[in-house]
């Protein structure tokens, strides 16, 4: 191994070693530029807008990325996010917000076994796949809810602690709006970095992404593998739905529609390779962070010759940009 | 003439493929083929392409079954239907990039399908660190040196990769080490390691086959070879009773056996 030298050879050494420390010097690059630059960005009320914006995607980037580097892909997930807030948001609102919490994550998770399925016994592509099941789902909740939006006025406790203010860290930030979600967040990204990168199946979610004949010929079961993933991808995306209903205390059929591309956005920002075997949790929030982040920042901007409604432009080069760059440092070593 | 001395396996040998058909729709690809090795036995497999030698392999590895006849694995009738089945008798496929993640270190690829777990109250977390240890020490037992369990797979050379799966072979106690064209595309001084670490697989008493299309490999570390020429075995041979002229005669058919 190199010997300790000079401080470049240990911050290269940094780079190398860690998937993470890309995304991260991008996060905080962007975010020292937009301080500086944008008024009113550094205020509480404004990151912790950033932070929130991100939350729901963060938890779809979560199952999105797990699936990605085992190889594949879920276009399903914004229906699913959908079907999981009917499910909550419906029983919730008809006195029963306990059984809409387990339906929603189970049927999310179910369904999104059906897309494991398919993709096993037929060997379809999951980008077919999945952008299939996209619409049967979205289709079906159609017919199922004959449209119907879901709204409520009640403030039940359950949303509160699902995703209400987060008044404990508030009282310090002036303006602050940080809340719950923020906090389950967290939780479902330890928990999943850490099945990840510290458990059998994390390691074989790895090979079979990096190289599915190698895992096959090593024993491991790639099918169930692959399976898993998606079920673990309707489940974040289910979970994303009630979270959302939780916020809005609203849903509707074209709710999360857009969210399977900018989740993978967030995936590949956050250093997940889009042929698979590699990627990070922390990474996918770290990408989730920076996308919200420049949108906000965008906006705030407020460019005369970028009306607001192109800051989609801006956010698709800055995650071609980002990919470009961790790419770049991936090939270094 | 030479008065040729071909090598009598049977079911007593550590492998014996009995009367071997393999059928993919129309093509016959293997027809009533016999193969056998022996304990510590390096044997090459030498054929033209599409001799049907990748077949024979797969067939031994669980990737196919054969349409008839019967495999034998120390003396026992045997079903190989996966990879799987093969690894748990014993045979493990050494191919130069098949057999490894590059994306994943050395020590999670030597583990893998077979990860050293430690339980933290009820839950089972990788042993990681024992998992090197042991990489480490087990592939330095064989003679390979690694500077690091941790690196990527994907950074060494293909010497290196090869003699990580030897070495991942030998360790979990495989009795038949297969190598598909283990040296090609190596240079001279990283040929010379893998073909040590053959030796070592042998002296631990480990059958190796090993597919090429070197006869110049052969020479220098088979004991023995095989030839399979248009899905029939033409034959199996000591080191030294053909010339390399006539074993490739032997390969493109200009010669009966």
């Amino acid at each position: 191994m190199r010997a300790s030298g000079s401080w470049k050879t240990k911050f290269r050494h940094i780079f190398s070693e860690s998937t993470v420390a890309g995304p991260l010097a991008v996060l905080f690059g962007i975010f020292v530029l937009l301080s500086i630059f944008v008024p009113k960005f550094f205020s509480f009320r404004s990151i912790t807008g950033i932070i929130n914006a991100s939350t729901l995607t963060g938890a779809i980037a979560i199952g999105m990325t797990m699936l990605m580097i085992s190889g594949e892909f879920d276009l399903s997930v914004g229906a699913l996010m959908a079907v999981g807030g009917y499910l909550f948001g419906g029983l919730a609102m008809a006195g029963q917000p306990l059984l809409g919490l387990l339906l929603a994550l189970v049927v999310t998770a179910l369904l999104g076994v059906i897309n494991g399925v398919i993709l096993v016994s037929t060997g379809i592509p999951s980008f077919i796949v999945t952008l299939g099941t996209k619409y049967l789902y979205r289709g079906l909740l159609w017919v199922i809810t004959a449209g119907t939006m879901l709204q409520t006025v009640d403030r039940l406790p359950i949303y509160n602690i699902l995703n209400g203010r987060l008044e404990f860290l508030n009282q310090f930030f002036k303006q602050a709006n940080f809340r719950n979600s923020l906090i389950w967040l967290m939780v479902l990204v330890i928990l999943f970095q850490i099945i990840l990168s510290r458990t059998r199946f994390g390691n074989h979610v790895f090979a079979v992404g990096g190289n599915a004949g190698a895992a096959l010929g090593q024993g491991v079961n790639v099918r169930k593998v692959k399976i898993l993933c998606f079920a673990i991808s309707g489940l974040m995306a289910g979970i994303s739905g009630i979270l959302l209903f939780s916020q809005y205390y609203t849903v509707r059929v074209a709710s999360g529609d857009g969210m399977d591309l900018y989740a993978i956005a967030a995936a590949v920002v956050g250093g997940t390779l889009i042929t698979g075997g590699a990627g990070s949790i922390w990474g996918a929030l770290i990408g989730a962070l920076i996308i919200s982040m420049l949108r906000s920042g965008v906006v705030l901007m407020n460019i005369s010759f970028i009306p607001a409604d192109n800051f989609e432009a801006i956010v698709g080069v800055t995650i071609i940009l980002a990919a470009i760059f961790n790419n770049y440092l991936r090939n270094r070593n | 003439m030479m008065a040729e001395k071909k090598i009598e396996h049977g079911r007593n040998s550590l492998v014996w493929m009995e009367n071997i058909t393999k059928k993919f729709g129309t093509i016959t690809a293997l027809q009533d083929i016999n193969f056998g090795i022996e304990k510590g036995e390096v044997r090459a497999l030498l054929g033209d392409n599409g001799a049907g030698k990748s077949t024979l392999i797969k067939i031994l590895m669980g990737v196919h079954t054969p349409s008839s006849g019967q495999i034998y694995f120390e003396g026992k009738p045997v079903q190989i239907n996966s990879p799987k089945e093969a690894r748990e008798i014993g045979i493990e496929a050494v191919y130069q990039d098949l057999a490894l993640v590059n994306l994943m270190s050395i020590s999670r690829n030597f583990f893998l399908g077979r990860e050293m777990e430690k339980k933290i109250g009820p839950i089972p977390f990788l042993d990681l660190r024992n998992m090197e240890e042991i990489c480490r020490n087990s592939l330095h037992d064989i003679g390979i040196e690694i500077r690091s369990a941790s690196e990527r797979v994907g950074s060494l050379s293909g010497g290196e990769r090869q003699s990580i799966a030897i070495g991942r072979g030998v360790y979990f106690g495989a009795k038949v080490l297969i190598l598909d064209e283990p040296t090609s595309a190596l240079s001279v001084a990283e040929t010379r390691k893998v073909l040590s670490y053959i030796e070592n697989a042998r002296s631990r008493n480990l059958a190796v086959i090993f597919i090429t299309h070197n006869v110049h490999h052969v020479y220098m570390v088979a004991d023995s070879y095989t030839v399979i020429r248009q899905g029939c075995c033409v034959g199996t041979y000591f080191k030294g009773e053909l010339s390399e002229d006539d074993i490739a005669d032997l390969i493109t058919g200009d010669r009966e056996c």
